[in-house]
Order: structure tokens, then sequence, then C-alpha cells
């Protein structure tokens, strides 16, 4: 069965850990998908599913340009994927202004831009869809509750949580569905550095990964695959019906309160 | 100082020990006339205190405590139990003693004494433990997301004259805490690991749960109501992994 025949998709990030099983999700279901990401290797450094169109998404003229030749191909956009995301493992003493400034360029101007200047070829899609078209941003559990020193990051992720709420809001009659996914500790180059320290490229410490995996209900962490398989159902028609919402997907982390080693 | 609740006329149910006793005494200072129930005879009751032997989980008994306590101003629904078990280790027995105290003794006063509230505030004790999981604490942790949940419709349903929120704590210094460390195999580590997940590095006292009672109870909080107002030293503001980690 193919979930997603016909419809097109655009998933920035689409290189990295999260953003490639993404694409190759919504491969397998039948999408045309195009992934868009700094360089067509992106952070995991190898090629993947989709044809690939570059995007820095802190960059309203590329954002343009992505869109633009997106319409030329297509001709419309059912699905936007706003994956595109950093992380700066620092409290806000130890942040300097111009990286929390790149942050939120990032996180928050990013999902913005990008979504700003899809909407137009949204609209488009969503009058032949029975679902609508779907966008979904990538916001985290951190935008509920905070891990140390991910100060700018908790920040933006809540942005982006608020953001959603609010587009949703304003373009659901149009047919646009908007939600967040929230995703816990998943198993990507991102996680890698959170393990090393920040140490960005240092081996990921193995006793700090089982001690996360056993903190969680389902005594493991998340697979981008996991991710691209909620991606996947907002962004099909049977999510027809969720809007404004944040899917928190965290193999049970946050339903329980801090874990006592009793 | 102005006494804050001069005037007033509160009861507190299950005012004997811990959070109902910080809250009792709190309301005394404040210049409140406080009723207090709880099953037992009131023996060791908060001195300056009315009190009045009742079982919030049995209807008959908080229809009697009704014209003995007469009209209030201040509902502090504080009674409640707990009891360490998974939903498959637990009994009819668990169920009704928890669901007893716990959500039908709130259910109970407030049907009892919303009528004999012209206006007022009422105050339910909630907990963390609605909102996240603690764990073997099932009936517990659902007992209190009920609390949560009429603590929002009494708001709705008996606005404006009647404001309604909850107070979650978090770790206080009560005999249920005590009891938790208890189970721990080393129970010094136990503690020395919970302080370090709590941002102001103390677990709570009666009296930081009695205080903001005070200000729910207070005209002060006049725009506050059907809101859930967590108090626990910052534990659940951040993620459930063990400090020091990373």
């Amino acid at each position: 069965m193919s979930r997603l025949s016909g419809k097109v998709a655009l998933v920035t990030g689409g290189r990295g850990g999260i953003g490639r099983a993404i694409c190759a999700r919504f491969a397998e279901e039948g999408a045309t998908v195009i992934a868009a990401d700094l360089s067509e290797q992106g952070s995991v450094g190898s090629e993947a599913e989709g044809s690939f169109v570059r995007l820095d998404v802190t960059s309203e003229d590329e954002a343009k340009a992505a869109m633009t030749q997106v319409s030329e191909d297509h001709g419309k956009l059912d699905i936007l994927v706003n994956a595109a995301g950093v992380e700066i493992e620092k409290t806000i003493e130890d942040t300097t202004l111009d990286e929390w400034n790149r942050i939120f360029a990032i996180n928050v101007t990013g999902t913005f831009l990008t979504s700003k200047h899809a909407l137009p070829l949204m609209r488009t899609a969503a009058k032949d869809s029975d679902g609508g078209a779907s966008i979904v941003n990538f916001g985290s559990y951190d935008g509920f509750i905070a891990d140390p020193q991910l100060a700018a990051y908790c920040a933006t992720k809540g942005a982006v949580h608020a953001l959603t709420r609010a587009m949703a809001c304003d373009h659901g009659p149009d047919g646009i569905r908007v939600n967040a996914i929230c995703p816990g500790f998943v198993d990507t180059p991102m996680l890698a550095s959170f393990f090393s320290g920040g140490d960005q490229g240092a081996a990921m410490s193995a006793a700090a990964r089982t001690e996360a995996e056993n903190v969680h209900p389902m005594r493991t962490i998340g697979t981008p695959r996991d991710m691209a398989n909620l991606v996947l159902w907002l962004a099909s028609d049977e999510a027809r019906y969720a809007s404004g919402q944040l899917w928190v997907l965290d193999g049970g982390l946050s339903a329980q309160v801090q874990q006592m080693r009793l | 100082m102005t006494a804050r609740l001069a005037g007033k006329s509160a009861l507190v149910t299950g005012g004997r020990q811990g959070i109902g006793r910080g809250i009792a005494e709190a309301f005394l200072a404040e210049g409140a006339q406080v009723h207090v129930c709880g099953r037992g005879n009131g023996n060791d009751k908060p001195e300056g205190v009315i009190w009045h032997q009742a079982d919030v989980s049995s209807a008959a008994s908080v229809a009697e405590l009704g014209p003995a306590v007469g009209e209030i101003d201040i509902l502090v629904n504080n009674a409640g139990v707990q009891v360490e078990k998974t939903v498959v280790d637990s009994t009819d027995a668990d169920w009704e003693l928890i669901m007893g105290a716990n959500a039908r003794g709130v259910f109970n006063c407030c049907r009892a004494f919303i009528p004999k509230m012209t206006t007022g505030s009422i105050i339910n004790i909630g907990s963390i433990s609605g909102n996240v999981a603690d764990p073997s604490m099932a009936l517990y942790n659902a007992s209190k997301s009920f609390v949560h949940g009429l603590t929002r419709s009494i708001a709705v349903d008996h606005g404006p004259s009647i404001r309604c929120n909850a107070i979650c704590p978090g770790w206080i210094e009560t005999g249920m805490l005590e009891a938790g460390f208890a189970l721990a195999q080393d129970p010094e580590k136990a503690r020395s690991d919970a302080l370090a997940r709590h941002a102001v590095r103390r677990f709570g006292r009666p009296s930081d749960i009695a205080s903001l009672a005070v200000w729910l109870a207070s005209d002060e909080s006049g725009f506050a109501t059907g809101q859930l107002f967590t108090i626990d030293g910052g534990m659940t503001a951040a993620s459930p992994l063990q400090p020091g980690l990373f």
C-alpha cells in the first residue's frame, strides 16, 4: 500500500539524522521526495533517497529559490517537514549572542521562512487532496521540560511549539494542517554530540547512552525511523483531522517523574 | 501584619498531619477560623482548630459534617492516602481505599460544601503525580488526575462565586516521603539522589504548600481559578534523566 502516492514532499535537513530517515520512509510510501539541505551528503555523509535541493533555511533567498524549483518541477507541495535543526550544549551564561542568534535562525526562523514560502504551493496541493496539505515541524520534548545545558535549544523548541499552533490556526481554513513532532532521545549525530558533552566528533559515551536508555520506560532510545513513522502518519491523509498538536515521541521518558534510583 | 484571611472560615480535610496540618496552621496565623476533620479523635490536632471526626470517603459521614461545620469560605480537600502498587498488584480493597479517599472524598466534600459557600475558594491537593507518573503508584497517580479534572469542572460550573484550583505538590517532607525512602535499598543514597534532582536542592515543606494555599484562599487570588499550580522545587521542570549523567 502506498500511503503517500501522488504526493510531493519537501524535507528540510533532509540529509541529516532524522531527515534522511523521513525521506526514505516517504519514498517507500510512494511520495515524490525532495531533500533540502546544505549539502547533498549532509551531516551523515552519504547519499540517500529523493532528489536534492540546496537550502540554507536561514536564507530567505534560498527558501524562495527552493520553492521556485519545486513549483517548476511539480507545481505543488503536499508535505513540508521542517526537520533542519541544531543544538548548542551550553547554559545561557556560556552562550554568546552570535550562537543564540544562529540557533534561533536555524530552528525558528528556518521553520518560519521555509513554511512562509511553501504556503502558496501547499494551498494548491490542498485543493486536490482529501487530507489537505500537511506541515510537520520539529519541536522537542525539551520544549516542555529542560535538559541541563541546552538552554537556547530548549527555548527554540518552545518557540516552534507556539508557532505550530499559530500556523495551524491561520492556515487550517486553507486545508493546511500543521503539527509538530516532539522527539525525545533519538539515535542521531546530534545525540552523539550531546552524549560526548558537546565535543563535536568525539565518540558517543557508551556508559552515558546506557544510562539514558535505562531511564526510558521502553528501555531504549528512539531511531530515526521511529520518528519517520509518526511523520509519515501526520503527512498522510489518515491524519486529516490532526492539526495544531504537539506529538511527543520519546519512549515514555516524559510520562514519568524524575526516576529515583531506589 | 494584616491578617489576610480575617473573617473567613475554612475547612481543611485531613489536617491533623503533614501538608494539611501546615495549611491549617497557616490559615490560623492569617486570622481564619479553621475547621479540621479526620478519621481519628483529634487528640493531636493543631492548636486552635475546631476538630470534627469524619471520613471523607463516606457520603453519610460528610453529610453529618456539613451541619457541624456550617457555612465556610474556604474548603481545602487535602485528605488523601497512597499505596505503592502497580495496577496488576492492586486489590479491590486498594481501589476502595485510594479512590475512596482521594477521589470520592473530594467529590463528597465539594458536593456537600459548595451549597454552603456563598462565595469562596476551593483548594484541592492534586499532585505532580497526576501529571506525570511515579512508578508503582498507579491508583494514586490516577486518583490525582481525577482531582485535576474535577478542579477544572468545579471552576467552570460554579464560578464566578466559587473559585477552584489545585495545588500539585512535589516531594514534601512528610510521612509519605519517608515511607518512600524507607522502601529503598539504600535510603540515604536515595535521599541524596532525589535531592540532586531538585533545582532548589531541598525537598518541600508543608509550609511551602501552605503559603500557596493562603494565597489561593485569600482575595488576592481573585482572578485565579481552574488551574493546577505545581510547587515542586523545580523537579518536573527538568527531564527525568539522572543528574550528572552528562
